[in-house]
Formats: C-alpha cells, sequence, structure tokens
C-alpha cells in the first residue's frame, strides 16, 4: 500500500484544520494530526529499508510531540485564565488594539 | 492488503470529523481513534515499539491532555447538525478515494523487520536521546512555570 499517499492525506486534512479553526484546542487536535503524519513516513520508510532507526526517530518524535502538546496547552490555559479568551481570532484584535493604543498614546506624547 | 485499506479508510474518516466536529470532547475522541489505527498500522508494519509509543503517548497522553485543557477551559460548544456530519462523510469518503486507488495500485511495504531498536537508540543515537531528556525535562519546567505564574497572580 502506498502509506505516502495515506500520509499527505492526513496532512493536507491537519492543515485544513490548522487554517480553517480558531479555537486554541482544535488547532492542538490539527498540530497532533500533522505530526502524526510526519511520523508515520519515519515508520514506513524504516519498516520498507528493514531498518530500526525509523522507529527510533518515531519514537524521539512522538516524545517530542508530547512535550509539544503539554507547553502548548499550559499557554492555551494560562491565556484562558487571564482574559477569557479561547479563540485565536480574538487573541489578535487584543493585539491590535493594543498596538493601536501604544500608538496613539506615543503620538499624545 | 483488506486490513491495510480499512486502517486507512478508518483514519482519514475519523481524521476528516476530529476536524470538522464541533463539539471539542467528540472531535478528541475523533483523533484518539485515528491515533488508535495508526497504531495498529504500525503493528502491521512490524514496529511494535513505535506502535506501543502511538497507543500511550499519541493516544493516551494527547487525548488526557486535549481533555484536560478544555475541561479547564470551558465554553459552550455548539451541536454539530446532520448536515455538517453529512458534509464529514462525503468529504471523508472524497478523501479516501486517492487512499484506497494507492492501495490497489501499490504493493505491500509489510516485511520483517529485525529488532535492535535498543542498539538504534542507545548506539547510534545516544545524542539524540539525552537531548530529548533535556527537551522533556524544558517542557516540565516551562509547563510548571507558567501554571505557577497564573497561581501566583491570582
Amino acid at each position: 500500500m502506498d502509506y505516502i499517499i495515506l500520509s499527505v492525506t492526513l496532512l493536507a486534512i491537519g492543515i485544513v484544520g490548522l487554517v480553517t479553526k480558531h479555537d486554541l484546542i482544535k488547532m492542538l487536535i490539527a498540530i497532533e494530526m500533522i505530526t502524526a503524519a510526519a511520523t508515520m513516513n519515519f515508520v514506513v520508510f524504516g519498516s520498507l529499508m528493514q531498518d530500526s532507526m525509523g522507529q527510533a526517530f518515531s519514537i524521539l518524535a512522538l516524545s517530542v510531540d508530547a512535550c509539544v502538546t503539554a507547553v502548548a496547552l499550559a499557554l492555551a490555559i494560562s491565556i484562558y485564565k487571564q482574559l477569557n479568551i479561547r479563540d485565536f481570532r480574538d487573541l489578535s484584535e487584543m493585539k491590535e488594539e493594543s498596538s493601536e493604543e501604544e500608538n496613539q498614546t506615543v503620538e499624545e506624547n | 492488503m483488506l486490513l491495510e485499506t480499512v486502517l486507512a479508510i478508518g483514519m482519514v474518516t475519523s481524521a476528516v470529523f476530529a476536524i470538522y466536529l464541533k463539539d471539542t470532547v467528540s472531535s478528541v475522541l475523533s483523533l484518539s481513534t485515528m491515533m488508535i489505527l495508526l497504531s495498529i498500522l504500525y503493528f502491521n508494519l512490524n514496529a511494535p515499539f513505535a506502535a506501543i509509543f502511538q497507543l500511550a503517548l499519541g493516544t493516551g497522553t494527547a487525548a488526557i491532555f486535549l481533555l484536560a485543557g478544555d475541561t479547564l477551559t470551558k465554553k459552550s460548544d455548539p451541536k454539530t447538525s446532520t448536515k455538517t456530519i453529512l458534509m464529514g462523510f462525503v468529504a471523508s469518503a472524497i478523501l479516501c478515494v486517492p487512499v484506497i486507488v494507492g492501495t490497489v495500485m501499490t504493493e505491500s511495504l509489510t516485511q520483517s523487520v529485525e529488532l535492535s531498536l535498543s542498539s538504534a537508540l542507545w548506539d547510534l543515537r545516544a545524542i539524540d536521546v539525552l537531548a530529548q531528556g533535556l527537551v522533556v525535562l524544558t517542557a516540565a519546567l516551562g509547563v510548571v512555570i507558567l501554571l505557577k505564574e497564573e497561581r501566583r497572580r491570582k
């Protein structure tokens, strides 16, 4: 079976989710999907070449992926507790508003 | 061949639903289903260590993290309409076509792999493993600092 097609399909679904969804948890789900699609290639090519290095790399990648998820979730929880925001667009709007306020204060001074 | 096709179709379908379902808990469950199917695929590829890691970290830990995050940052999720579910099925059916065609056109890659993972990890990639330990510790420290800062502000 051509696993590359499956991997690319999963990658495409993940990228579409990352672009279209604005909820922080949903974005994390999309990132998980992208990393799973990428990690799959290590195992597939390792199996094809009869080499255990693919498994070794996939184990390393999975561990780092879990770390990334933990840190990103901690950031999401921190943002939610401080600003009561779970939508990425609201964060961007807040950033634009704060930069506009800063510009106004600079002009007034 | 049949098992691989079924696994691939299941993975694509659950991936589509993980993205398109509006309820976050259902999305996480769909993602977990996809990861379980992926680990079965790894077992099928004679990669048992990768499969177990995928099952433990990709499925278990990630699902717990995401569900905990969803619970701690609760917002009212809108219910997924029947139209959205139907759209999800149509999208997954379309996306399954290249996967099925690939299954028919190419042969299986499944071959026996000598299990010398320990030598691959410790002899050839020892520095990577140590660096990864550093990454894990740094990530844990980062999470602790982030959450402690939050508690201090309260």
